[in-house]
């Protein structure tokens, strides 16, 4: 009886922990199937034709993979310096009393739903945005050689630049998160050595304890990034939602994998549109999944106290 | 000397920049639940509970037929996810800590919790919207469920491997099966950490707008039918933020005011029940 | 050893844990090139005592001292004080290695480069003189541009005791270098300590009561924060003049 009843429980466990394994599998096998159609219509130049018309059936990636692609590492230029400032004051500078309240704020910033970034974005930020913070950006940057060209263009808020703004403000407290524990985990006596021998603060963080930790440092960013790309309502609402590109500007409006599926998926007539909306469900999928397997892949090699081999 | 100086000016500049950091990250948190905050209280009235969703340009209106099907909505995929989730943790916990089925469904559980939801909704989409041929409020609770199960896995695993292996010893010396021990033993000392757990994955579905998008959609109007569309705040939110009417836009800063209240009111509540359990 | 020629100084000094007072007025002197032991049962405030001698406890807000702690007749304690410089002339190695995460050769040069422009021959050089030093050189003349990391423990201890004498400094605090290691590596150590006194003051703090009596010249004995004896090892360790140092030396203790 004990023992039917051991191998029932065991049994029951065990099949729950292999349905969590093959919900993977499932989702990547269900998207494959349900893109097929389009990937048999447009093979792999589906992925650099920058056409998205749905009336003439005419579709390619190219546009909101760019924009999926230009919105994150927009967001991880803001979002890398700014975490890691976070992380060393949180670990180095504040008061011992301040330290839980303010991670925790910051951990609540990553609480708050998307759909409110979006919201608060399309109707708070962006005008804002528009006036204040982007002419400002084309009278400096924007008369530069080169760099000068993605600053172009009228501003009108909304565009490639504040979703990877509003998609950096998402993303920061992931990044701040994961460099202040692995931070902490950096031997007190190693850090006690650099400052022995004379060094400054920063010179402790920079030089030691950030080489120290480089891998989960890296593992914390893959992270972020793998929020940022499969981020959607954030981005659905500031990005602009056009499938043209035309231009180099960061101001310019665009798509993302993302934004074109929550914009056109319920809507879209079966067949080729729903296939192709699929695919590029997919390729997001797919994206996404490396970032985090190499993500995961650092931060476990960090815990297994590798962390510091170079 | 002069290279002291450098160093030290180096220093104050980067402490500087760090302290700027934190408080560019609290400048956010602050400006958008002031917005939140500001712009939800004045949209919030009696009608919001009492009221159906409006048609466009209608003047009176709430937002009663998106609260119950969200609350609906999460309620279901929050009982139908847990219990598969505390079992597949106590697997990986207790069964599967280091043969190699644990260790890969540790991994692909860990890519789970961070995929992007609209994926699980294009998947619950193909998988049963697509084959019944509507879209239904059940599947919506199907793919919130699967965002629950990831979670729920993973706090449930990480708790049991904070339990003592004393105390499965002292348990399994009485002489009790394995199913006892963990029932009554492991799970038992574990409790507060897969309740905090469970907290956070019912905040983190609450808000979840983008799986629902191609499962349960909306409704614009009142139903507990499942098999039906099913309004629901976040989807609502979004169609009205979008909108041109300006009531439209109240009663959404309404709703984002109440998703955020109870989003954090949870997580404030998962955070206090785990520190005040460790104390104990 | 003319101990009243003093380098260091210790007047009237007190510290504190926050409310926890843990070294009660410590008065006592060390002189240039000698190696002076603090021993004592654990808890008893030998490391907090040397950890006050590079101000390592600046560290920890809540942690404070009183006083006077004189180098060549400076109060280290004073606020005019640049930790930086100090911590130049005052290197300190601690229980366990700690090689930070880059090469053998960076891990020498990171300490001289905070302090000092050298070209890239000087560094060589130094490098290889601290190395010589530290009687590690002949091991990792080959392998400088391997991790600090892939050394053994024994040899990175080394490596850390390289990199704190490096810098060039006048005073060389060892907090239990050798409780991580092996019986070889720890004889290495103490060859090593006898060979640095020449040019270094060396402060070690050790529980191993037989190693304090093999390599230094002085002794102090502290017991719940206070120094209950201080005197030339010898002496301490074949007449204590205090009770209790007999009772801890002969293992009666406690």
């Amino acid at each position: 009886m004990t023992k039917l009843g051991d191998r029932l429980f065991s049994g029951v466990a065990r099949s729950f922990a292999v349905l969590t394994l093959v919900l993977l599998a499932g989702i990547i096998v269900a998207l494959t199937v349900a893109s097929w159609p389009s990937i048999q219509a447009y093979g792999i130049g589906f992925l650099f034709s920058p056409e998205w018309n749905p009336p003439m059936e005419k579709f390619g990636a190219l546009v909101p993979v760019y924009g999926t692609l230009v919105t994150a590492l927009i967001a991880l230029v803001i979002a890398v310096p700014v975490s890691f400032g976070i992380a060393l004051f949180l670990t180095e500078l504040s008061p011992r009393w301040l330290r839980r309240p303010l991670g925790t704020a910051i951990e609540l910033l990553a609480a708050i739903p998307s759909i409110v970034y979006g919201m608060w974005g399309l109707l708070v930020f962006a005008p804002i945005f528009a006036q204040y913070v982007q002419p400002a950006l084309q009278n400096t940057l924007g008369h530069l050689p080169l760099i000068g060209r993605l600053f172009a263009g009228p501003p009108l808020g909304i565009g490639l630049l504040c979703a990877g703004v509003i998609l950096a403000i998402m993303i920061i407290p992931y990044i701040a998160s994961v460099m202040r524990d692995v931070f902490e985990v950096t031997p007190a006596m190693l850090k006690e050595s650099a400052y022995g021998l004379g060094c400054t603060t920063w010179e402790v963080v920079w030089r030691v304890v950030l080489p120290y930790t480089k891998t989960g440092v890296v593992g914390g960013v893959m992270l972020g990034l793998g929020r940022a790309l499969g981020e959607t309502m954030a981005v659905t609402f500031v990005i602009g939602n056009t499938n043209f590109l035309s231009t180099a500007s960061l101001f310019a409006p665009g798509n993302s994998i993302t934004s074109a599926l929550a914009n056109e998926f319920a809507e879209a007539d079966p067949g080729l549109h729903t296939a192709a909306l699929m695919e590029l469900g997919l390729i997001l999928f797919v994206i996404t999944l490396c970032v985090l397997v190499v993500s995961k892949l650092l931060l476990q090699r960090l815990s297994k106290g590798e962390g510091g081999r170079s | 000397m002069n290279l002291l100086m450098r160093r030290k000016l180096i220093n104050r500049i980067a402490l500087t920049l760090s302290m700027g950091a934190m408080l560019f990250g609290l400048f956010w948190l602050t400006w958008i639940l002031w917005t939140v905050f500001d712009l939800g209280v004045s949209g919030l009235s009696l009608n919001l509970f009492t009221q159906m969703t409006p048609p466009p340009g209608a003047s009176d209106g709430g937002l009663l037929n998106a609260i119950a099907g969200s609350v609906l909505m999460v309620t279901l995929a929050t009982l139908l996810g847990t219990p598969i989730g505390i079992l597949a943790g106590v697997y990986l916990a207790e069964y599967g800590r280091f043969n190699v089925l644990g260790q890969t469904t540790r991994f692909i559980n860990d890519l789970l919790l961070s995929a992007p939801s609209i994926v699980i909704g294009l998947f619950v989409y193909a998988l049963i919207v697509a084959n019944t041929g509507k879209f239904s409020a059940w599947s919506g609770v199907v793919a919130l469920a699967l965002i629950v199960l990831p979670v729920v896995v993973r706090t449930t695993e990480n708790m049991l491997q904070l339990v003592p292996n004393t105390l499965r010893e002292a348990a399994f010396a009485l002489g009790a099966p394995k199913r006892v021990v963990i029932s009554k033993v492991t799970l038992r000392a574990a409790r507060a950490g897969v309740v905090t757990g469970v907290l956070l994955a019912i905040a983190r579905i609450a808000g979840e707008t983008a799986p629902l998008l191609f499962t349960a959609l909306s409704n614009q109007f009142w139903t507990l039918n499942l098999n039906e569309p099913m309004a629901n705040l976040p989807v609502t939110i979004f169609k009205f933020a979008m909108s041109p009417f300006v009531e439209w836009q109240q009663l959404a800063w309404a709703g984002v005011f109440l998703i955020t209240l109870g989003v954090l009111a949870l997580n404030i509540i998962a955070r206090v029940f785990l520190r005040a359990e460790k104390l104990n | 050893m003319d101990i009243a020629n003093a380098q260091l100084e210790f007047r009237n000094f007190n510290f504190y844990y926050g409310k926890f007072h843990a070294l009660k007025n410590i008065n006592f002197r060390m002189a240039r090139h000698t190696v002076t032991a603090f021993i004592g049962p654990s808890g008893c405030g030998k490391s907090t005592l040397l950890r006050t001698i590079n101000r390592m406890y600046d560290l920890y807000p809540d942690q404070r001292a009183e006083g006077e702690l004189l180098f060549d007749g400076r109060n280290l304690l004073a606020s005019d004080i640049d930790v930086s410089i100090l911590r130049a002339k005052i290197g300190m190695v601690f229980q366990k290695p700690t090689p930070f995460p880059m090469s053998i050769y960076d891990n020498i040069a990171f300490g001289v480069r905070l302090h000092e422009k050298l070209s890239v021959a000087e560094m060589d050089e130094r490098v290889e003189w601290a190395l010589r030093k530290a009687a590690l050189w002949e091991e990792v003349k080959d392998k400088l541009k391997q991790s600090g990391m892939s050394l053994s423990g024994g040899q990175q201890q080394r490596l850390c005791i390289a990199r704190g004498i490096a810098v060039k400094p006048e005073v060389l605090l060892l907090d239990e270098p050798t409780s991580a290691l092996d019986p070889i590596s720890t004889s290495r150590i103490e060859e090593l300590v006898d060979e640095l006194k020449k040019e270094f003051t060396i402060v070690i703090v050790t529980h191993n009561m037989q190693q304090a009596a093999r390599i230094s010249d002085y002794t102090a004995y502290m017991y719940l924060g206070e120094m209950v004896e201080f005197g030339v090892t010898d002496e301490l360790f074949l007449k204590p003049k205090r009770k209790e140092t007999e009772d801890y030396i002969t293992g009666r203790f406690g």
